[in-house]
């Protein structure tokens, strides 16, 4: 009696703590999607031009970590741990779907845009400007749009090789190819 | 401090880029929890099937073998070794390929390369059980030839049909099949490969 008693209240707590542990990364899940949220969507622009398929991107990386976090342990930083996924969902992304190139006119802009301006015709050119840049980043090679995506984030060389798992100085030698590579292809934009 | 113009005006492009309104993060957020659910349901339910498929086989076999003829025997064997060596071969070849995205960019593409590579085998092994399995299906059929024989003679249409649909069609089906996913898994490899290469520094287009 007391053996089967003790067995249900075992059974109880595991079942609380299971359901305890669900609503810690639930929570976890909101902030992270709050905090890091906006850089995810940029980060989905660099692998995906088409907005429809670029929220469906941004849904899936929003859906590995949630997987993910169940397994972080803050061997790294959240920053990191949550750019690492991004960017490894980007690229099975762009192997499921090519051709990874789309011309300027093809790129379409997000639908909600925070970007008040006082100017029409000052908010037109910064939005070619924008289309530019985008159209630019999409069309270099996979792994100089990563290095590009994660310098206009704002990394560190640090922080950008811990992100893709090489060294710094390699960060830096691949970092000035890419940057070369983005003028070159902005140079030749019409 | 260097001033970084030209970093500087990219970064504001960029930033400007996709900032998302309330409405938008709440759509996207019940969106994303449809999203979990879905995928939950879909675990549930996966390791149900995989459970009801391994208790089918079961009593499939045990019901083939409870025939009192060679042939039930034989045909229960055979599934069950089929399934198990299948299983087995399956979980030897991908072991170890699985692939963490919380990775770095660069374990995650090895881990992916080896994972395409693994796939690869794995197709080979299945070509060979196949080929094993379309042996082992003769073989019984001449050791019981004593019992099919009269079934052939009395309906020779009907086993000319399953003649066609199963020695014929079969490995067709698997010649194209094994052809179209060998195809597919050479391109995958090939496109990691050059992002390895990439990542190296070995190629840049």
């Amino acid at each position: 009696m007391s053996d089967a008693y003790s067995a249900q209240v075992r059974f109880a707590e595991r079942v609380t703590f299971v359901s305890e542990r669900r609503h810690d990364l639930e929570a976890q899940f909101d902030r992270v999607l709050r905090e890091h949220g906006a850089a995810i969507s940029r980060l989905a622009f660099g692998y995906e031009a088409v907005a429809s398929v670029r929220e469906e991107l941004v849904q899936d990386i929003a859906l590995a970590i949630w997987q993910g976090l169940a397994h972080f342990r803050g061997e790294c930083s959240e920053r990191t741990f949550v750019y690492r996924i991004a960017h490894n969902r980007g690229l099975s992304h762009v192997w499921k779907r090519r051709p990874p190139h789309h011309p300027l006119d093809e790129i379409e802009e997000s639908d909600q845009p925070i970007d008040p301006r006082p100017h029409p015709e000052e908010q037109a050119a910064q939005t070619d400007q924008r289309l530019r840049l985008m159209s630019a980043i999409q069309s270099l090679p996979v792994t100089h749009r990563q290095m590009i995506v994660l310098m206009l984030e704002g990394l560190s060389h640090a922080q950008m090789a811990e992100v893709l798992g090489i060294t710094e100085n390699n960060v830096a030698v691949r970092l000035n190819r890419a940057r070369n590579m983005l003028k070159d292809a902005l140079g030749a934009k019409p | 401090m260097i001033e970084d113009r030209e970093l500087d005006a990219w970064r504001e492009q960029w930033s400007s880029v996709a900032e998302p309104t309330a409405d938008f993060q709440r759509d996207f957020q019940r969106k994303v929890q449809q999203r979990i659910k879905r995928q939950d349901r879909r675990f549930v339910l996966g390791n149900i099937l995989t459970v009801l498929g391994f208790i089918g086989i079961l009593i499939f076999a045990w019901y083939m073998r409870h025939q009192a003829t060679w042939m039930g025997t034989g045909w229960a064997t055979g599934i069950c070794v089929l399934v198990f060596v299948s299983a087995v071969a399956r979980t030897w070849t991908l072991r170890r390929t699985w692939r963490p995205e919380s990775q770095s960019t660069r374990a995650f593409v090895e881990l992916w390369h080896k994972r395409v590579a693994a796939r690869i085998r794995l197709l080979r092994i299945s070509i060979y059980l196949s080929i094993g399995w379309l042996i082992f299906c003769a073989v019984l059929m001449a050791a019981n030839w004593s019992i099919i024989g009269q079934d052939v003679g009395a309906h020779p249409k009907q086993w000319i049909v399953l003649l066609i649909l199963c020695v014929l069609m079969q490995p067709m089906l698997l010649w194209y099949g094994v052809r179209w996913l060998r195809r597919r898994k050479f391109a995958e490899l090939n496109e990691v490969k050059q992002i390895l290469d990439e990542m190296d520094g070995k190629s840049v287009t």
